[in-house]
């Protein structure tokens, strides 16, 4: 329990840090969130724990470390979090972390603002996942890779070009 | 599921590789061949390499918008608009005449990409990416559960990625100086930016993702005041080894450095 605990502190921690940044163009209403301290759970949205899968139908990149509940050093269990939706002037936020091997491996915002319908669908998206240095293209299992603009001659040594030989 | 397979074609001056989740029929080969024919056809209109283009023309004939091809007078309209709500720092007047080439490609991938939508929408198509220069706009049948798995790759460590991003349908565009002299230029100051710097940004389409792509990195990596404003998903800007990341309008990069540290 003194685990989730943890846990619930770092992504309660990560909505306050949200609010402190957006404070800086934010007056009034939602700078009284950012000013409350981290402990008063009725200014910050509750956190329940959650298998990572349910969360957000684009994080499955993530969720290596939810599998297995290990906890290290620092305190952290590893697993998806999910916190609860927080009204912002921008719209409602809800935070996601992933901690993996004690350390916090990615934050996501499965629920966002939007000002359309149509924007939900897209919103329901995760972030561009930051990948660890080692990690080279080819064990990504990617099916297309962004890059600047290459030329004609860039691309027969481009990693696209790789994948497309792949799958020609 | 249906096995994926990929035509490339050469347009713009780069390749478009075509990722088609469908059986290879008649159909879908004429539908890869009109997608293939607009782009060439938009290349035909706008390219600045080719002295018979209509957008060359305008420049050296002293023509008037309403003398060439339609496409030249959306295109400019929509460019005086993104200039409007970019601040600036996308102008494709920058060079004193204009210059749509930094719009076209996302632009024209998205018109061409259509050349998809009878397929999809019947579902002989389960999924189609169209990467041109390594901007993509990805669409997937409503009866489908593909999920596309988008790699954006490193911008100085050749064959490695920086991140990866998953899209159902929209579109992924990434701008940045890179080690084969793609060019960014600064259009309120005309300077060349030195980098290494890089933006990429998620969209609903690709015409909005490239765009902001664009202003992101000529923005670089202390500027994200233009985000608010900008009508995409996500992204993320890599400068000198730093990284920022933005969702719905809020930035999440910097709470995450926060906790980690």
């Amino acid at each position: 329990m003194k685990k989730i605990v943890y846990a619930l502190m770092a992504t309660v921690t990560g909505l306050v840090l949200l609010f402190s940044y957006r404070t800086s163009t934010v007056p009034e209403s939602t700078s009284a969130l950012a000013d409350a301290p981290s402990s008063d759970v009725a200014t910050v949205p509750k956190t329940t724990p959650s298998p990572s899968a349910s969360a957000s139908s684009g994080s499955s990149s993530t969720s290596s470390g939810s599998s297995s509940a290990q906890t290290s050093s620092s305190g952290l269990t590893d697993g998806a979090f999910t916190g609860q939706a927080a009204n912002t002037r921008f719209g409602p936020v809800q935070v996601q972390i992933t901690v993996s091997g004690g350390a916090i491996t990615d934050v996501q915002v499965p629920q966002y603002p939007s000002e359309s319908g149509r924007d939900q669908q897209i919103n329901s998206r995760a972030l561009p996942v930051l990948v660890k240095e080692t990690v080279q293209a080819q064990s990504a299992e990617v099916d297309m890779v962004s890059g600047a603009t290459y030329t004609s001659t860039g691309y027969r040594t481009s990693l696209q070009s790789a994948l497309d030989q792949a799958r020609a | 599921m249906t096995a994926a397979f990929t035509v490339v074609e050469p347009v713009m001056g780069t390749v478009a590789s075509i990722t088609v989740v469908s059986e290879r029929t008649e159909r879908v080969e004429r539908a890869i061949a009109a997608c293939v024919a607009r782009l060439r056809d938009d290349e035909r209109v706008f390219s600045t390499y080719r002295d018979d283009s209509d957008i060359s023309r305008l420049r050296d004939e002293g023509l008037e918008l309403g003398d060439v091809d339609p496409r030249v007078a959306e295109v400019a309209a929509d460019c005086r608009d993104l200039r409007e709500r970019s601040g600036g720092r996308f102008d494709a007047h920058w060079r004193g005449w204009f210059d749509p080439t930094g719009y076209v490609k996302g632009w024209s991938t998205d018109a061409a990409t259509r050349a998809f939508d009878e397929l999809l929408a019947d579902g002989e198509v389960e999924a189609v990416g169209v990467n041109v220069g390594g901007d993509m706009r990805l669409r997937t049948a409503a009866t489908s559960d593909h999920v596309w798995r988008i790699g954006i790759a490193h911008p100085t460590h050749e064959g490695e990625l920086l991140a990866t991003v998953e899209v159902v349908d929209g579109a992924v565009a990434t701008s940045g100086t890179s080690e084969r002299g793609a060019h960014l230029v600064d259009p309120r100051t005309g300077v060349h930016l030195a980098g290494p710097v890089s933006a990429t940004v998620i969209a609903d389409d690709l015409t909005t993702a490239d765009a902001w792509a664009t202003v992101a990195a000529i923005a670089g990596i202390d500027d994200l005041d233009w985000m608010p404003v900008a009508p995409v998903a996500s992204g993320i800007v890599w400068e000198h080894g730093r990284t920022r990341r933005f969702a719905g309008r809020v930035e999440v990069s910097a709470f995450h450095d926060a906790l980690v540290g």
